[in-house]
């Protein structure tokens, strides 16, 4: 347990890198969670069988493996990325695809007569998206997002392979030069469990805000 | 003021309005009766767009859309028809994320890129009208229907529509909410608006409708004044549709 408190700042920092990988996916795959939702449900027919595609093949294959194929894979075509970079495309990628679905769900999930109340009164499709679809969506894909962005701060633990030293690898490296096993791990799933609940917390906060309006 | 001229509209091949020739005069109300599934709701929502006509035109104050014109042009020109018209639905459809005042003032700002101060005036002005004045600042959710409704009403009214469409504007109300919505409705045609209404409020039909439209089938059977309408209905269709209404 002192071996634990002993190298906490090396595990501090371990956690800081988790954070912000799971800060910095977010971000991105937000964007690109909304742009694939759009193209998906607005966009022609080969932009919404690509955006399908996209989905399909992000869902249908392990994190493990896209990530693996981000940094070791794309090396075979002269596209060498940072351990760090490597994390932040793999995961982007994958977390976009996930709430695309939830971004798409909630769009369609808004009533038909919204759309048609706000065109009756002279409103442009792209003005009642705005101002009357997309704000109604955010609050019903706020929850299940949530879930996404709590499942992705467990995820970054995938990207030690590729030798970030994240929370995960920062344990591993401490055990090697230690030897012991269970206080290094019992101590990051401790602060895996911390940071959720923390993390958690933000999220309810946020939906409890946006949904008050109602 | 509003006509069709040989407007009809087809859902996937199957006809539901055909050769619809109506004309509706300034200040004038018209009531539209018919069974369910005569093609009262795609007409008013062919005159608006929200339905496209398959054929036939329709005419607002000489905008003009025709079903043979280029998809663009006919989105554009419904568009300016929209800004002309007000349309109030069975389910309110009230934005359900947004206060009584924000639901009345949001074309005004978006629409008519009106300064907020300005449409805030208006809208405030508007729900007193419906007799709402004390709850501009409360959302749809803490609304009874009849209240959601009046408000609805005063969206519509706020971009100072030429028409107003109803389609059944009480049929989702408690009994006993439906007279509010038709006193605010009786006060529009005294002022003089321009109404296109379908209910099954009959005793409204009678007293407030300048005209009655009976369809069925997709067609306009007959038009009369109530009084000979509900008196002495000039076909069988229309005889038979009144007197399943007093079955009731
Ligand atoms: N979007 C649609 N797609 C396919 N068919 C439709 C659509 N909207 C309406 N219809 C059909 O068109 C016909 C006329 O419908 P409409 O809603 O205009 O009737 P209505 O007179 O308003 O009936 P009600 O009194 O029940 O409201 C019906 O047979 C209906 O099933
Ligand atoms: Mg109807």
């Amino acid at each position: 347990m002192s071996l634990v408190l002993e190298n906490g700042f090396f595990l501090l920092k371990g956690a800081y890198y988790t954070l912000l990988i799971t800060i910095v996916s977010i971000l991105f795959g937000l964007i690109i969670g909304v742009v694939v939702a759009l193209a998906r449900l607005k966009g022609n027919a080969p932009l919404r069988w690509l955006a399908r595609t996209y989905v399909s093949i992000i869902r249908g294959t392990p994190t493990l493996v896209q990530i693996i194929i981000v940094y070791y894979g794309l090396v075979d075509y002269g596209i060498t990325l940072g351990p760090l970079t490597a994390a932040y495309v793999a995961l982007s990628i994958n977390v976009g695809a996930y709430l695309s679905e939830t971004v798409r769900g909630a769009i369609l999930s808004i009533p038909r007569g919204q759309t048609e109340a706000a065109y009756a009164t002279g409103m442009t499709p792209w003005q009642t998206y705005r101002r009357i679809v997309l704000p109604q969506a955010a609050r019903v894909a706020i929850a299940p997002m949530g879930n996404t962005f709590i499942g992705m701060l467990k995820e970054t633990s995938l990207v030690s392979v590729i030798t970030v030293t994240e929370l995960l690898r920062s344990a591993q490296l401490l055990i090697a030069q230690y030897y012991v096993n269970m206080p290094f791990y019992l101590g990051i799933a401790v602060m895996y469990w911390v940071m959720s609940t923390v993390f958690a917390a933000i999220l309810e906060a946020i939906e409890k805000r946006l949904s008050r309006a109602y | 003021m509003i006509q069709t001229i040989g407007l009809s509209k087809a859902f996937h091949g199957a006809e539901v309005l055909k050769n619809i020739n109506l004309q509706v005069a300034k200040s004038e109300i018209v009531v539209l009766l018919g069974p369910s599934g005569s093609g009262k709701s795609t007409l008013l929502r062919c005159l608006n767009g929200l339905e496209e006509p398959t054929g036939g035109a329709v005419e607002l104050n000489g905008i003009r859309v025709d079903a043979a014109m280029k998809v663009r042009e006919k989105r554009s020109r419904y568009r300016e028809i929209r800004k002309h018209t007000g349309m109030v639905f069975q389910q309110f459809n009230l934005y359900p994320h947004k206060t009584a005042l924000e639901n009345v003032i949001e074309a005004l700002l978006t629409v008519k890129k009106m300064p907020k101060h300005q449409a805030v005036q208006i809208g405030e002005r508007l729900l007193e009208r419906v007799g709402l004045a004390g709850k501009k600042d409360a959302y749809p959710s803490r609304l009874s229907g009849g209240q959601q409704q009046r408000v609805a009403i005063a969206r519509a009214l706020a971009m100072e529509p030429d028409i107003m469409l109803f389609d059944e504007p009480t049929s989702a109300l408690d009994p006993e909410l439906v007279g509010e919505v038709l006193d605010v409705m009786r006060e529009l045609a005294k002022e003089g608006m321009t109404m296109m209404v379908v209910t099954h409020e009959m005793k409204f039909a009678r007293q407030v409708a300048n005209r009655i439209v009976f369809m069925d089938e997709g067609t306009i059977v007959e038009e009369a004044p109530p009084e000979a309408f509900f008196r002495e209905p000039a076909t069988e269709r229309a005889k038979k549709f009144l007197n399943q209404l007093s079955d009731h």
